[in-house]
């Protein structure tokens, strides 16, 4: 028992889990509305933009990129680098005037570009469709992970992660999130640039690497006391450094780029961050400091998937290493790639790293479904008159509702596919969102009854297109179906909006306000 | 509280889009500039970012040419050039927004 604790991946755990209860303690004191869904807008760029970095660089991406990396070669970089498009998207069309109009949640937004409760309740079905997509596969990662790493139950982790959000989020509120994810970014990305001086250090340049990968072909020694057949592994070097591995066509690559360019401006925890900046200007500060970070971040996570491929083939790993890469699956990359380069302790930092990316992805999840159940349903539609201590509770209220319900949902996608699942959350924000806020912040034209039928029918086709893709002729069934979910989206808004010309009356006021100079500081 | 918005639903009703008065013209210039900077990095990086797919599939020879070591040009483009490149078009797109602010006070004053 003793021997256990004091592994190094078990000490960076719990000190991990010491310092979030330290932080959240601190900023347990959420005395308004203000306070807790938007940490009293008080954050600048510096820490804001860690904590967008912290909630957009998920577990999934963490463990992921560098595993499809490892795994597809050129088509994985091609996938780590259409998640790093939408950043740069949002920060030239949404950020400054998202912050600049300044309320609480998403479904605001919609509420009084319109003043329609209607257009507030789409878009809530909305965000708990995205959130809810986007949390199981969270809930799914870390589950894999306490399970891979300290033999517990797929049930265990699940359980245990959700009620380690429940006080995490339940207690911070936004101020204890916020702190929480940017602390928890630079643990992921002091673990990423500790690898990358290892490998260098270790002599592994990349395009020396990448020149050993490219020129192998055939069985990799090593790998056959784990393989299926008893047989050594077949590696074709030149293959994984072309394309066509993981997306079959050019349409294919085209639909999933668009898919994944346009769903970061769509999703609801990410949109949600720019109301905590005191102004537009840090909100602008704070996509571009998150822009500057996730790059960083997809660069290393490419070079250390070849960093992983590259001890792999050359067979020399221990077996321990050689083990786990092949039996682990490609989420086992990052653990075994720090395995192999630097111990335990450098394992242990990395363990440490992916939780704080599953705890800081879903924290942003729970904040900002909790404001769509307790600011947006509950005290719009159930308790008008609710005071500013009554909405903190019933924010926390709602976090524990998520957590049972998040729950429910991480169990029932044991077996599913953790890329699939987020890409379907990313799929449903580029089709719904993403055409609602570009137009409505850009548009004067857009009409409640636009943007309602762009939410309903962007949600509807990209849930049938994902879900049921048999239904569909051949050419209509895309792996990420963005190539005709986000058209759709937007050609919604756009022609039932024409059809219907009743505009709010003051569309003018609203604009004023989120691009006006005097709204930099509201 | 800093930035709060109370909001109510005010019934503000609505007009026939054609009805609509103009926008004012410091807003309507605002928006007007913000918008053809933001369209214009916007097409910019989308060419950048389309191109590598077209040049994948439809120029092979070329994108997997080796340029340095056993990086090759897509890879580069892909991996390298095109994380920075996020970063200079929103660095771009601030620079020039800070700008306009900037000449916006100065006239107002």
């Amino acid at each position: 028992m003793i021997e256990a604790l004091v592994e190094p991946k078990m000490m960076l755990t719990i000190a991990l889990m010491g310092t979030i209860v330290y932080i959240t303690y601190l900023t347990k004191r959420n005395t308004t509305a203000s306070d807790f869904f938007v940490g009293g807008r008080s954050f600048g760029w510096f820490t804001n933009g860690s904590a967008i970095g912290g909630d957009y660089l998920s577990a999934a991406t963490f463990l992921g990129i560098a595993g499809l990396t490892f795994q597809l070669g050129y088509d994985g970089a091609y996938y780590a680098f259409c998640f790093s498009i939408g950043l740069t998207l949002l920060a030239i069309f949404v950020a400054g005037p998202l912050r600049r109009f300044g309320a609480f949640t998403v479904a605001d937004f919609l509420a009084y570009r319109f003043h329609s409760k209607r257009a507030r309740l789409a878009a809530v079905l909305v965000v708990l469709a995205i959130s809810g997509f986007y949390a199981a596969p969270q809930l799914l990662g870390a589950a894999q992970i306490l399970s891979m790493f300290f033999g517990t139950s797929y049930e265990f982790g699940i359980i245990f992660t959700c009620i380690v959000m429940i006080f995490y989020v339940g207690i911070g509120g936004m101020k204890g999130t916020t702190i929480n994810q940017a602390l928890e970014l630079w643990i992921r990305l002091g673990a990423f640039i500790v690898m990358l001086i290892a490998a260098m250090y270790g002599g592994l340049h990349y395009d020396k690497i990448l020149t050993a990968i490219h020129s192998f072909s055939g069985p990799i020694t090593g790998t056959s006391p784990y393989a299926l057949d008893g047989s050594d592994i077949n590696f074709d070097g030149a293959a994984w450094t072309g394309t066509g591995f993981y997306f079959p066509t050019f349409w294919q690559t085209i639909s999933m780029t668009i898919g994944l360019a346009l769903g970061t401006i769509g999703l609801p925890h990410i949109l949600l961050r720019f109301y905590t900046n005191p102004s537009a200007k840090a909100a602008r500060k704070s996509a571009l400091m998150a822009i500057g970070i996730a790059s960083a971040f997809f660069l290393l996570a490419v070079y250390l998937g070849v960093v992983g491929r590259a001890i792999f083939i050359s067979g020399s790993a221990s077996e321990e290493v050689m083990r786990d890469l092949v039996l682990g699956g490609n989420n086992m990359v990052i653990p075994t790639t720090a395995l192999a380069l630097g111990g335990d302790w450098l394992l242990g930092l990395v363990i440490a790293g992916a939780f704080a990316a599953i705890f800081s992805n879903l924290s942003g999840l729970f904040i900002t479904s909790s404001g769509a159940l307790a600011h947006d349903l509950y005290a719009t539609f159930m308790k008008k008159d609710i005071t500013q201590k009554q909405r903190v509770i019933a924010g926390k209220v709602a976090i524990v509702i998520l957590g049972v319900l998040y729950g429910a949902l991480g169990l029932l996608v044991k077996d599913a596919s953790i890329g699939h699942l987020v890409a379907l959350a990313f799929t449903v924000a580029a089709s719904t969102f993403t055409p609602i806020f570009i137009l409505g912040i850009w548009w004067r034209g857009m009409t409640e009854k636009g943007a309602i039928a762009g939410l309903i029918i962007g949600l509807g086709v990209s849930m049938w297109m994902i879900f049921l893709p048999g239904t569909l002729p051949s050419f209509l069934q895309f792996k990420i179906p963005g190539i005709v979910t986000v058209p759709v989206g937007f050609l919604s808004v756009i022609i039932v909006s024409l059809l219907d010309r009743k505009v709010p009356a003051d569309v003018n006021d609203f604009m004023k306000r989120v691009h006006s100079k005097e709204s930099e500081t509201v | 509280m800093a930035g709060s918005h109370d909001y109510d639903y005010v019934e503000a009703g609505t007009v026939d889009v054609k009805d609509l008065p103009p926008l004012d013209p410091t807003t309507n210039k605002i928006m007007k500039d913000e918008f053809t900077t933001g369209f214009g990095l916007t097409v910019l990086y989308f060419i950048f970012i389309f191109s590598i797919p077209v040049m994948n599939w439809f120029a092979p020879a070329f994108a997997f040419k080796k340029i340095w070591g056993g990086m090759t040009v897509t890879w580069f483009v892909t991996t390298v050039v095109m994380m920075a490149m996020a970063f200079v078009i929103a660095f771009v797109h601030t620079t020039l927004y800070e700008k306009r602010l900037k000449k916006y006070e100065m006239t107002n004053k």
